[in-house]
């Protein structure tokens, strides 16, 4: 049956729709044929497919053609039953008839005679002639036409169908249209039965010797072509799909050695998108086919039904596979193909199959996934075909301008050479180009790559290929060039380029095999089986390839290096894009890379540059340290060439930030360099770069810093520098962020000193100033390299990693800084609060108590007030005091510390001295209580003066108080400052009060001094005297000494003593002297004494001055203090007495009246009376607190001259205040006190009792 | 391959953990003390995760990993699985264990026990209570955080110990 | 022959990759694995191609090249597994196998309490494992 391949291959040439064909019977076809036509093609077909489901075709074309026709005549019946395809599907008659005779005679037995045959599928087409206007014509038609029905019309089977020539009925041309497709679908059905049953039939004998595939495949394709016919794509395809499995079945199965085809010229172009390639005649080896041509033929059949149904995306998505495994196939029959047939098919194929679909192929009409999907199988077309053309540049040379990157290696160097059976030979004439190729590689240097890296650049060769080409040179086979290579397994890995006698020097030190190919001429030279050289390898491939290769375009591309480049770019942008489209980004982003490398190589750093950052960003994106290391140093490249320094910079920075381990010392060494370079060098603009990668900081562990409010710090940061040589920042900063409020900013510390970091850990100290209160974590470290403004912000773990890692994986800063809140940090108190001699050099002592806060290096200013004058002459004493704790101003305490002091002090109190005010604390002072002795001198020019017991006054305090203002400057910086001003109390040793003790008969009065002593600290009197004023004197002629000497007499603190003194009246001067000299109103009294206390006490021994007082031997000063004595009345001419109160005693603002009797005791004859006549001037003179006084306060009496004569003053008084109170006193201003006795004496005080409640100040009036 | 550990162990461990966490650690700031424990419970979480999860078909959709957890995780740690869970569809679940083994032989600390004379001390005592037991509850919630977070469910975890010994993890899955 | 083992984790960052040619090539076959991430991805963000092995840890042969294949494996974790081999005629089943062993040292190995989710395996004895599971790839289908 084979034999009708050619006449199938014609039919299906001409044939290419459905033919219905038309029994002209009573010749009407000429007058309808037209109108029959133009219903062509059927509007809607409704067919079977295979699986017997109805299936609506759109458009399906199909012709008329008379059974008349030549083209229906004269067949076979096997072969009509063969190519059935072709014959027609429906048969119409048509017929006409007027009258029912002709019909019954002439017509009916006609029609019978056509119909019977049930091969066909008929029905008849009963044409009327009548004009409708011709009534009983139409009547004579009906008639008829009814007949006809009656006649061939089953009740299952309407078979006729009426048509007017004038005015068809309106559903006519349905009507049919139905009828013919009812026919086609019944003749459809019956014949895929039949093909179906042969194709069974075959197939029952598919693993008998007899088993001919050439049938199988008439058959069924004649399947598939009538249903391609139908417009039945799916089962066509289907069919194709089948015939290929059992093909594929044949052929791997098919025991006997088959003829693989491709051997033809233009075989290298695939053809596997154009069916017409080859006639299957010329394929066809005994029973079956060649498989290189069919299998080719049978893609092109599935795709071009693919296409017919409108999916490119199937084509691709069937195509790469198909190429991948026909590519298979290809290597298993490589020996006996041309030289790289196999790869320059692949090629063909390859873009064949990008241009068919893409053209096919338009966007939006499919689900975005199959889209994406689409785009990627471009993708890969795009790649393989790009691997397969480097492999045929590497082949004819060149390889070294593909570059050695990741994706390039590892598609070539896992890819095995081509395996000819025997390696192309060099052809005669090929000297000359032998030498062009040597030229080449020994001006080739290999790209070295940039700061010096040293890489093993990847392979693009699986293995060394001039080993590869000489061991498969046929006349080598069992050459020692196996042994020669083999033993060097080392060579395996592809060193770059091959070895070769003519490799550069550089090249003759990376590669081993030299030596030994230098020395194997000695074996090979002379002899045609010496080994070829690479430039012949090449040239040999060259010339191969060209006999391969028949399409010119791909040889012109190979012809030269630019246009192998341009065409290397070109697939590779080709996969890039695709990739970009589909799901696959890195594929792309990867392949951008390349072409990046190409425009870098053509010096278009600008493209290269983006493709490289958008390289750089995938693997930094995810971290593929290996991969970034690759490539990184390029994108520094580029940027370098386009004079980008930040971008230059970060690159380098990121360089060094990768992993130590990625590259060598020396290498980051470069990196360093080229950043410090760049830093210094000439850049216009400050340049700011982030390097949080590569110097990391944080706060040293333990404890944070804690400051006082306002104290200056240094700050010490932990730093880590990612720089494998110490490198120098010319100034760093690193701000400190406040836990408490972010937007309370963040504070800058800066270092303007240049630092050096040291590769690793560097702790740095930053000066603090002083900060607001709160704690604070490290901000950001910034800085500055030459003209580089760097900065980071990354903390690195301080040591351990603690447990934190676990919960969240970035690590909670913690605080380094706490300033506190303002609090006391040091206090002044005056040590001693008791009084201390006034006049006289003392301690005051001052307790200095800092409140754990260090005192180190303060300064104490002192001040002081009026009246008060340090003794600058005298060092000022400082001792420690350990706990003058609390309140040093309570007695016992005071006691207790001066225990403690003795104590504490058990070391000399150290001097200090003291200019112009200030005093500077040794460090001993800075953390202990110390207590800082000054010598002063209260001054107070007054003298004391004593007071009589009958109205004593005590001197006031205030009189005694002097201030010190105290100012202490302390904290790192003297920032700190505390002021203070201390109340110092000074006082008299003494105070003096006097009474006449008694008065003997003789006059000698009995004058008693009582001392107080007023000081805490125990008084020893030495010595007193007494210097009279006028109208005293001492009895005796003493010389004022007291009477009887207990001396020394010791006065205990704040208790009294009593000194008795013995004077007695002396003359008063006469009026002569009185303005010779001015009497004595006062007396003195003069005490010599000594203190024995303690300044930690209160009054002391005055500090020893040297030049002060020397005469005073140690300790004994002298107290003055003035005293007035009243001479007592002796002779008095006048007495004044007191009249008793009313008994009912004196309330509150009860008058009462108070009586003074005055009475004269003397007669005239007394001088200092004389002149006054009688008349006595009175005064009273009252508190006016508490009494008021009712009356004439000041008035003459008369008093008659002659002794006894008495008169009585009463006055009205009320009493203010309840009390005991001092009545008022009657004075007699004109008389001299001293001839006035007063007898009754008045009352010193007397009782007012409060008012009484039923008084009438109670009384509402 | 699978090493056992005797389930008094475990317990002891728990509870030594909690201990030295509240009381010697973080003495006075329990909650760091709780974020701490918690830290343990998500990291020996993300690893039983990984364990658990080998040899089954990966999960389509939250509900199945959080099923997973209710059914084979939680027999896996706790020998039984969860009773019930229940969710309000928009990433909230609630898994309660009615009989939790944590829980189940846990006393209260008897100085608090025997001081509930009067009202408030009782309810003082009571919360008490209800801190300790919530301090042994950050483990098994730090648990299902990190196995759920390694299946690629960033969530919180909280708990609930209203009536015991039954007690109720709630999943709040952030979104 | 396998030439290359890797262990990606969820963020597609490499956490273990090792391969066993002589050569010292390495790099080729880090980007061989890198870019099968993309098909990884594929698989997962359009499930519905990966049909019957819906959500299956073993994803299969992600790269039909005609000189190498590489097969991977996601977890429930979203780490990945991928693998390198050169030769052509593979097994499924050894596959399956391999990547059963390997998914159990892994798990071992960031069960420890030292190793810290998300950064690079260092552990030798995982090392170890691995190349003993390597070396006996497709010696027996028996775990």
């Amino acid at each position: 049956m084979a034999n009708y391949l050619a006449q199938f291959q014609t039919i299906k040439n001409y044939c290419d729709q459905i033919v219905i064909a038309v029994e002209d019977v009573s010749d009407l076809w000429p007058n309808i044929k037209d109108r029959f036509e133009e219903q062509l093609p059927f509007k809607r077909a409704c067919l079977n497919n295979k699986t017997r489901n109805l299936v609506f075709v759109d458009n399906l074309p199909a012709e008329f053609i008379l059974t008349t026709d030549a083209r229906l005549r004269s067949r076979f019946p096997q072969e009509q039953s063969l190519f059935w395809f072709r014959e027609p599907y429906a048969t119409v008659v048509l017929v006409t008839c007027e009258d029912l005779e002709e019909f019954k005679t002439i017509l009916k037995p006609r029609l019978r005679l056509i119909v019977q045959n049930d091969e066909r599928e008929w029905f008849i087409v009963f044409v009327s002639r009548a004009h409708p206007s011709n009534d009983n014509a139409t009547k004579m038609a009906k008639k008829v036409y009814a007949k006809l029905e009656a006649e061939f019309s089953s009740k299952k089977r309407e078979r006729c169908c009426k048509f007017d020539i004038h005015g068809p009925e309106a559903n006519f041309w349905e009507d049919l249209e139905s009828k013919i497709m009812e026919c086609v679908k019944n003749t459809l059905d019956r014949r895929v039965q039949f093909y179906e049953d042969e194709i069974r039939k075959l197939s029952e004998q598919r693993f008998m010797p007899v088993w001919n595939f050439c049938n199988f495949f008439v058959l069924k394709e004649s399947l598939a072509f009538m249903f391609e016919m139908a417009h039945l794509h799916e089962d066509a395809l289907r069919e194709y799909d089948e015939l290929e499995l059992c093909y594929l079945e044949t052929v791997n199965t098919g025991g006997k050695q088959r003829e693989f085809g491709g051997l033809d010229s233009g075989d290298d172009q695939a053809a596997l998108l154009n069916i017409g390639n080859k006639p299957l005649t010329q394929i066809v080896q005994d029973d079956s086919f060649r498989e290189f041509e069919f299998r080719q033929y049978l893609f092109a059949c599935q795709s071009k039904l693919l296409f017919k149904l409108n999916r490119p995306f199937e084509v691709v998505s069937r195509g790469y596979p198909f190429v991948i495994s026909f590519s298979k196939a290809l290597i298993l029959h490589e020996s006996t193909l041309p030289f790289c047939l196999r790869e320059v098919w692949v090629i063909s194929a390859c873009l064949a199959l990008i241009n068919a679909t893409s053209s096919h192929y338009n966007d939006g009409l499919v689900a975005s996934d199959i889209e994406k999907e689409f785009y990627r199988l471009q993708g890969d077309l795009y790649s393989l075909c790009r691997v397969k053309f480097m492999r045929l540049a590497y082949l004819i040379g060149y390889g070294m301008d593909i570059e050695r990157s990741p994706v390039n290696s590892a598609s070539l160097s896992m890819l095995p050479w081509p395996k000819p059976a025997v390696w192309p030979s060099l052809p005669a004439d090929a000297s000359s180009q032998v030498l062009d190729k040597e030229k080449v590689i020994l001006q080739a240097t290999p790209r070295s790559k940039h700061f010096g890296i040293q890489r093993k650049s990847l392979p693009l060769e699986p293995s060394v290929l001039l080993r590869e080409a000489n061991r498969r040179r046929a006349s080598l086979s069992a050459g020692n060039m196996f042994e020669m290579f083999d033993s060097r397994p080392s060579l395996i890995d592809g060193s770059t380029p091959d070895a070769s006698p003519s490799t550069s020097p550089l090249q003759k030190a990376k590669t081993f095999s030299m030596p030994r190919t230098n020395s194997s001429p000695g074996n090979f030279d002379g002899s045609m089986d010496r080994p070829m050289r690479l430039a012949e390898i090449y040239v040999a491939a060259e010339h191969a390839l060209k006999r391969t290769i028949s399409n010119a375009d791909l040889w012109k591309s190979l012809s030269s290096l630019e246009e192998f480049e341009q065409k290397y770019l070109e697939l590779t942008k080709g996969a890039a894009d695709n990739y970009h489209h589909s799901w696959w980004k890195r594929h792309g982003v990867v392949l951008d890379g390349e072409i990046a490398a190409v425009c870098f190589r053509h010096g278009n750093f600008d493209l290269a540059a983006k493709s490289y950052e958008k390289v750089c960003a995938l693997y930094a994106g995810e971290g593929w340290q290996e991969l970034l290391a690759d490539v990184l140093p390029n994108l520094a490249e580029c940027q370098k060439m386009l004079n980008d320094q930040a971008g230059y910079l970060s690159s380098c920075v990121r360089l060094l930030s990768l992993d130590k381990g990625l590259f060598s010392t020396k290498e980051r060494q470069a990196f360093q360099a080229e950043v410090v370079r760049l830093a210094h060098s000439e850049m216009k603009d400050p340049v700011p770069l982030d390097v949080s990668s590569l110097i990391t900081f944080s706060g040293n562990l333990g404890p944070p810093l804690e400051l006082c409010d306002g104290d200056p710090g240094t700050l010490s940061v932990t730093v880590w520098s990612g720089f494998p040589d110490d490198i120098t920042l010319d100034s760093l900063s690193l701000t400190l962020m406040a836990t408490f409020n972010a937007d309370e900013g963040a504070k800058a510390l800066r270092s303007s000193t240049a630092t050096v970091l040291k590769p690793g850990r560097n702790t740095i100290t930053l000066a603090l100033p002083p900060q607001k209160p709160g704690s604070y974590v490290l901000g950001v470290l910034t800085g500055q390299i030459g003209q580089l403004r760097f900065r980071s912000h990354s903390f690195s773990k301080g040591g351990p990693a603690d447990s934190d890692d676990f919960m969240s994986y970035e690590k909670p800063t913690r605080p380094i800084l706490k300033v506190f809140k303002p609090r006391p940090l040091v206090d002044l108190t005056a040590a001693v609060s008791s009084a201390l001699l006034i006049n006289e050099t003392q301690w005051v002592g001052i307790i200095v108590r800092p409140i754990d806060y260090s005192l180190k290096g303060a300064v104490l200013h002192i001040d002081t007030g009026p009246g008060l004058k340090i003794e600058e002459s005298h060092v000022i004493e400082m001792e420690s005091c350990a706990n003058v704790s609390q309140s040093a101003a309570d007695i016992s305490n005071v006691n207790g510390t001066q225990k403690d002091c003795t104590l504490a002090a058990n070391k000399e109190p150290e001097q200090l001295s003291l200019d112009d005010g200030r005093i500077e604390f040794s460090d001993w002072a800075s953390d202990v209580n110390s207590v800082l002795w000054i010598p002063v001198l209260a001054i107070s020019d007054t003298l004391p003066k004593g007071s009589s017991s009958v109205n004593p006054q005590k001197q006031s305090i205030v009189d005694g108080m002097r201030t010190i203002a105290l100012k202490l400057e302390f904290g790192a910086s003297h920032n700190q400052i505390f002021e203070k001003t201390i109340a110092v109390h000074f006082t008299d040793p003494f105070h003096v009060s006097t009474r006449v003790a008694d008065k003997c008969n003789d006059g000698t009065l009995l004058l008693q001094v009582i001392l107080h002593s007023q000081v805490k600290a125990s008084l020893t009197i030495y010595d007193a005297w007494l210097e009279l004023q006028d109208g005293f004197v001492h009895t005796g002629k003493g010389n004022g000494r007291p009477t009887s000497s207990f001396f020394p007499l010791v006065i205990s603190p704040t208790s009294k003593a009593g000194i008795l003194f013995s004077i007695c009246l002396g003359k008063m001067i006469g009026e002569d002297e009185l303005e010779a000299r001015k009497p004595e109103t006062e007396s003195i009294l003069n005490i010599r004494y000594g203190i024995s206390g303690e300044r930690t006490i209160g009054a002391h021994p005055p500090v020893a001055v040297e030049s002060v007082r020397p005469e005073v031997a140690g300790q004994d000063l002298i107290f003055k203090s003035a005293l007035v004595l009243q001479r007592p009345v002796l002779d008095p001419c006048l007495a004044v007495g007191f009249l008793p109160l009313p008994s009912t005693g004196l309330r509150v603002g009860q008058l009462v009246t108070m009586k003074w009797r005055i009475e004269r005791l003397k007669g005239f004859g007394d001088d200092e009376i004389s002149e006054q006549s009688g008349e006595v001037l009175y005064e009273v003179s009252a508190n006016s607190e508490n009494w008021m006084i009712a009356g004439r306060k000041r008035g003459h009496v008369s008093l008659s001259t002659n002794q006894g004569s008495r008169i009585v003053i009463s006055i009205l008084c009320v009493p203010l205040v309840a009390g005991y109170v001092r009545p008022p006193r009657l004075g007699l201003p004109n008389v001299d006190e001293s001839n006035i006795s007063n007898n009754p004496p008045g009352p010193h005080l007397v009782c007012v009792m409060p008012p009484v409640l039923s008084s009438s100040f109670c009384i509402p009036a | 391959m699978a090493r056992e550990v005797s389930e008094s162990c475990i317990d002891s461990l728990l509870t030594e953990m909690v201990s030295s966490y509240c009381n010697r650690f973080d003495a006075n700031k329990p909650e760091l003390a709780g974020r701490r424990i918690e830290a343990i419970g998500y990291q020996v979480g993300h690893q039983l995760a990984e364990r658990y999860t080998m040899e089954r078909p990966r999960f389509s959709d939250h509900l199945e990993a959080i099923k997973f957890i209710c059914k084979d995780f939680w027999s896996e740690v706790f020998k039984k699985q969860i009773d019930n869970l229940k969710t309000n569809h928009r990433g909230t679940f609630v898994l309660q264990d009615n009989k939790f083994r944590w829980l189940a032989r846990m006393s209260v600390d008897p100085s608090i026990e025997n001081v509930d004379l009067s009202q408030d001390t009782s309810a003082l005592a009571e919360n008490k209570a209800t801190q300790a037991m919530g301090m042994h509850l950050y483990f098994p919630c730090g648990i299902i955080r990190g196995a759920l977070s390694n299946l690629g469910i960033p969530c919180a975890v909280s708990a609930d110990i209203s009536n015991l010994p039954a007690c109720s993890f709630v999943v709040r899955i952030k979104a | 022959m396998i030439a290359c083992v890797a262990v990606i984790g969820h963020q597609n960052n490499p956490l273990y990759i090792q391969s066993f040619t002589e050569a010292d090539d390495a790099l080729k076959l880090h980007h061989i694995v890198h870019c099968s991430l993309d098909v990884v991805e594929e698989r997962v963000n359009n499930p519905k191609k990966s049909g019957p092995t819906l959500n299956e840890t073993f994803l299969g042969l992600l790269y039909p090249t005609e000189n190498y294949k590489v097969y991977g494996y996601l977890t429930n974790t979203k780490v990945k597994f991928i693998l390198v081999t050169t030769d052509l005629d593979v097994r499924d089943a050894d596959v399956r196998n391999f990547f059963r062993r390997f998914h159990a040292a892994y798990v071992d190995a960031v069960s420890n309490p030292f190793h810290v989710p998300g950064k690079k395996i260092t552990s030798k004895t995982f090392a170890e494992r691995v190349s003993n599971i390597v070396k006996s790839f497709g010696l027996s289908s028996a775990g």
